[in-house]
């Protein structure tokens, strides 16, 4: 066969052109329309496929929709159906947006393809787990033993106790730990500050909120202080224009932010860009863009920065016009005019940093007595970050997971400030990472969406709870009020779970455990049992995303919308958390509270919510969208298509215009504050939501715990616990094939496996003086020695003896939290040996298996 | 799924096998993998989309990625070697199969099991050097990729290539994906393509129709 043949031959088979697709696709709505979809038709040459019968794609209706979970992205899902059945997913693959054909792949608009947590979405939607009916607790809270009841007796039951508790113990008393769980959208939004839990607390009038975010808050305090914002993101396409790229603590190729920034760093090496990677860990992110690997030891990362710092200042690498022009503190020149009379605001950041006021100068070689990382790795590092332009320090959220994690943030922000990189095409402010606005509000917003009446940091609930009324409102960081309740330690007796499974995902779970026991109510909204869900006293079924109607947006980054049309039917007697939250609002508090609530619904909204839905979303999106956007598709032809790609006149990089045209920061100097005035000004720490001193510059301070530190005689090894690539941190556990491709494993290195007789698959106890956890064992080369990795999220299953079979590391953590509210995930000590305690990989005791994973040595 | 068997038509299909003597099918053309080891950065979504397209339960993995790790800390390298079936021009689990249930396309090369004749008897899955046949105990028959002959026939790509999120896993005609000359996004524009990477049993066995990108550590003279 010659050449050209070949080429028409491969065309017609891959139909790589538009028009071939085109072709196909109208033969096969032909079928559709001809069958109904009900008869599946198999050609003949089909007779040999391998599973018979086999409904083929285009035999099946498709339907676009998208992944809902809390990740740090937002994919394509195109579900298969046949008649109320999803029968297989697939992801985007170019064909559904405007001018969009099969294999459409652009630069601009990349296909949105979901990972292996979204294709896995038809298990967590038919599994074992899933909640169908509402249950009540029959047995000792945490126990585990429910009976299904009706809607009416568990409606009726939550409202009665929800009154009693507010009219006994006063608006205080329920505590909103709802989360972004799975029910992330426009409409049916789980949030912690204004979700739709928020809103009808806030309305009924008792709410205690938890206002630290256990993923990043220590770096959103940062970006706020230095930027005045938490959009201090780029959007995944820019990475592409990097010609240097330190990934601090990140692993993109586990945790995706944005649609695509890992395949556009792909394109950035591809154009010569250089990757560096600062972890404890050869993670896969570093093997895939062929990165620099230097070692760190854990929480010690803002001291590794100053270092980096102390050897750009010492050889005038600083960008001087940049700090001059944008910076406020950085150095003497760029004080403020009032920092003399401030309470705290003395210190310039260079002068700390060449040791001016402590005789301390924060050299490299001073950094690597902390850090771990040699003297001359840190001035390597420090010398191709000030020299090569344009250059992206992408300091990930993890390293702030940590004792004065909000100081790593700050630090890190410095350095992208002194090398000129913020605000440029291929630098980066990264931090928090937020990037592209999305209209994210079609739920009725009011003064109520944020009404609270005290807020702690979220990890110390238990903390209140067991202390009540001896608590100081330092310890629980009480955010201020601005009336006589300022100050007033909350009374807390009950618990709001919607999609969240905080009881599993919170520090110190031993200490949530007794904490628990002394409430009075314990909800749990969800669409499957969670960890959580055991402990509570009513399980209310929620509908997955597949069974109601809603919009997904991007999380953080990404320019798109996804429609997200009800696939099938509500399974079981599940309903949307939009139509309990309303019902509930009717039982309380009559039509008064129920169409404050919902404004657009009567009550029958409980039985047929579709035509409410709908209007709320077609107004987000004819107002707001269209309005606000200027999006000129309209919602009849969004809805035909399942999604929205926009096209940014420009790639989105974040202070752009500050930098560009020299608008203001939203700072109140308008000025990137190294030197934070709002930190300057505070003189009683205890009053504010901090609670404890932070220094108003960027610095390095010892955490409680670490490998430097004296407890390390008692506990020689440092766990840290970042995000699964498995797991989006608790959702999907439950599901068999992504536990198929990983387990849950402590990594050990080698050379500590050897001194402590640990052989690869062995099952190991790690245990410190808050709790004790078993798990299988995976002996690398690839993580430093001294550190432990456990990944964060597996649902926790509780031996006699209160161990932890399943390895969840939150019964090792502390729920001591930074000053600005930084959970503290990644700063634990603890000690390892081998065990004969038993492991369960997961509740329905499914053996994983790990048959074709090798590791080899070579 | 059909779990009575047709003793009949098998009895037959054994007969008809017997008189046979195997010569490897010639394809028109024929279709294979390339897979970057390199950029994959190992998320598994193929393995997933895989599972999920063929309705498969825990324990039959159609498509593996592996992982390969080496060196001594902190001198360390890691990389991918992602394969399912590859369609080899000499396929060694064709022979082995009591039942002529395995077969090689003429049309494109893809070799497929019809399942109506698999006895689950496994021989095929032992033969194998790149661990392709599964055997799935709900059903008790061996399976395995078919590279989506319903995607190829409806002019798409098979769901592991549409599914991988950094672009380095693609189809097309194996002398093209060999010769470089194959449009692909899945190799990068200095990649030279090789056959043979280590910790692969050996391509002469059975002459598979895969490339790799290989990482620098994982190539083979």
């Amino acid at each position: 066969m010659n050449k050209e043949i070949r080429f028409e031959n491969l065309q017609k088979r891959l139909n790589l052109s538009r028009r071939s697709f085109l072709k196909t696709t109208a033969a096969g709505a032909g079928v559709a329309a001809a069958s109904g979809l009900v008869e599946l038709k198999h050609g003949k040459e089909a007779k040999a496929f391998a599973y018979e019968p086999y409904p083929r794609d285009d035999e099946l209706e498709t339907v676009v929709t998208s992944c809902a979970h809390n990740c740090g992205s937002r994919h394509m899902l195109v579900a298969h159906k046949w008649k109320d059945v999803i029968v297989r997913l697939s992801t985007d693959d170019g064909r559904y947006q405007q001018g969009g054909y099969f294999g459409k792949d652009s630069n601009e608009e990349p296909q949105l393809r979901a990972c292996l947590r979204g294709r896995s979405y038809r298990q967590r939607l038919y599994s074992a787990e899933r909640l169908l009916y509402p249950m009540i607790r029959v047995g000792e809270r945490g126990e585990g033993k429910f009976k299904r009841i009706s809607w009416d007796e568990a409606l009726d039951y939550v409202a009665k106790k929800m009154v009693h508790l507010k009219d006994t113990y006063g608006p205080t008393a329920i505590l909103d730990q709802s989360y972004a769980g799975a029910s992330y959208g426009v409409l049916h939004k789980s949030d912690q500050i204004e979700g739709l839990l928020g809103r009808f607390l806030g309305m009924f009038g008792s709410r205690t909120s938890s206002w630290s975010v256990p993923s990043y808050q220590g770096t959103t305090t940062s970006s706020r202080w230095t930027f005045g914002t938490i959009e201090d993101g780029n959007e995944d396409d820019t990475y592409a224009e990097s010609k240097l790229m330190i990934m601090w603590g990140w692993n993109p190729a586990y945790t995706f932010h944005g649609g695509n920034t890992f395949m556009y760093m792909r394109m950035a090496k591809q154009r010569g860009c250089k990757f560096v990677l600062v972890d404890p860990q050869y993670t896969d992110s570093a093997a895939a863009y062929d990165a620099w690997w230097i070692p760190i030891k854990p929480n010690t990362d803002a001291a590794m920065m100053a270092g980096m710092a102390h050897y750009i200042f010492s050889n005038n690498l600083q960008d001087q016009a940049f700090i001059d022009k944008f910076c406020m503190g950085m150095d003497a020149g760029t004080m403020p005019e009032w920092w003399r009379e401030s309470v705290n605001g003395q210190e310039n950041f260079k002068d700390y940093i060449l040791g001016k006021y402590d005789n301390e100068p924060k050299t490299p070689e001073w950094a690597a007595k902390i850090c771990g990382v040699p003297a001359e790795d840190i001035k390597k590092l420090a010398d191709m970050y000030a020299r090569t332009k344009p250059a992206a320090l992408k300091a990930s959220w993890a390293p702030g997971r940590n004792a004065y994690g909000e100081q790593y943030n700050r630090m890190a922000a410095a350095l992208q400030a002194m090398t000129g990189n913020i605000g440029k095409l291929g630098g980066c402010a990264e931090g928090v990472g937020k990037a592209w606005h999305a209209e994210a509000v079609a739920y009725p917003y009011d003064q109520y969406s944020n009404t609270w009446f005290q807020s702690i940091k979220s990890d110390r609930w238990a903390h209140c709870v067991l202390n009540y009324p001896d608590v100081k409102r330092e310890e629980i960081g009480l955010w201020e009020r601005q009336d006589d309740t300022d100050g007033q330690i909350p009374n807390i007796k009950g618990i709001f779970w919607q999609g969240s499974d905080w009881f599993n995902q919170l520090t110190n779970i031993n200490k949530e455990i007794e904490a628990i026991k002394k409430l009075e109510l314990v909800v749990c909204m969800d669409s499957t049992i969670t960890p959580s869900g055991i402990w509570a006293d009513v399980l209310l079924p929620v509908a997955t995303h597949f069974e109601r109607h809603d919009v997904a947006l991007p999380w953080y980054k990404g320019h798109y919308y996804i429609h997200r049309p009800k696939v099938i039917e509500p399974m079981g007697e599940s309903k949307t958390d939009f139509q309990i939250f309303t019902e509930l609002a009717y039982r309380i508090g009559g039509d008064v509270f129920g169409t404050a609530y919902n404004p657009k619904a009567n009550r029958d909204y409980f039985h047929v919510n579709d035509n409410v839905d709908e209007a709320y979303l077609r107004e987000w999106w004819e107002q707001k969208v269209m309005g606000h956007q200027h999006v000129a598709m309209s919602w009849d032809e969004f809805k035909k298509r399942g999604v929205y790609k926009f096209k940014l006149s420009r790639p989105h990089v974040a202070f752009q215009d500050q930098i560009e045209k020299e608008l203001p920061f939203p700072t109140p100097t308008g000025k990137i504050e190294i030197l934070s005035s709002e930190l300057a000004n505070i003189e009683d720490w205890t009053k504010t939501k901090y609670g404890y001193h932070i220094p108003s510059i960027p610095k390095w301070i010892e955490p409680w715990e670490s490998l430097n530190s004296p407890k390390t005689k008692e506990w020689p090894y440092h766990l840290i616990s970042p995000h699964p690539r498995w797991r989006t941190h608790s959702i999907f556990n439950n599901c068999s094939w992504l536990r198929e491709t990983y387990e849950q494993e402590v990594t050990v290195n080698a050379s500590d496996a050897k001194k402590l007789g640990i052989r690869n698959g062995d099952t190991v106890e790690i245990w410190n003086d808050r709790g004790k956890v078993v798990v299988p064992v995976y002996v690398t080369e690839r993580c430093m020695p001294g550190v432990l990795v456990l990944h964060e999220g597996v649902w926790m299953d509780l031996d006699k003896n209160g161990v932890d079979r399943a390895g969840n590391p939150d019964f090792l953590t502390l729920d001591e939290p930074s000053p600005a509210g930084a959970f503290a995930y990644n700063t634990v000590l603890c000690n390892i040996r081998k065990t004969d305690l038993s492991h369960r990989p997961g509740w329905d005791k499914l053996a994983t298996s790990r048959a074709h994973v090798f590791r080899r040595e070579l | 799924m059909e779990t009575k068997k047709e003793t009949k038509k098998i009895r037959e299909a054994v007969k008809r096998k017997k008189q046979a003597t195997y010569t490897p099918v010639k394809p028109e053309m024929q279709l294979g993998f390339i897979h970057h080891n390199v950029d994959c950065i190992g998320c598994r979504a193929c393995e997933i989309a895989c599972k999920d397209k063929n309705g498969l339960a825990p324990g039959p993995r159609f498509r593996r990625v592996q992982y390969v790790e080496g060196g001594t800390y902190p001198d360390v390298f890691a990389y991918k070697v992602n394969m399912s079936c590859n369609h080899c021009a000499e396929p060694a689990c064709l022979p082995t199969c009591p039942t002529g249930a395995i077969f090689k396309r003429k049309q494109d090369g893809i070799v497929d099991i019809d399942s109506t004749l698999c006895i689950g008897c496994r021989r095929c899955e032992a033969a194998c050097p790149f661990g392709a046949p599964q055997f799935d105990p709900s059903d008790n028959i061996v399976k395995k990729c078919n590279l989506c002959v319903d995607e190829i026939e409806a002019g798409r790509k098979p769901y592991c290539v549409m599914a991988c999120m950094m672009r380095v896993l693609d189809i097309g005609t194996i002398d093209e994906i060999w010769n470089g000359t194959l449009e692909t996004v899945a190799k990068g524009p200095n990649d030279t393509v090789s056959r043979q990477v280590k910790n692969m049993a050996n391509i002469e066995l059975t002459k598979p129709s895969i490339g790799f990108v290989a990482h620098s550590k994982g190539k083979v003279k």
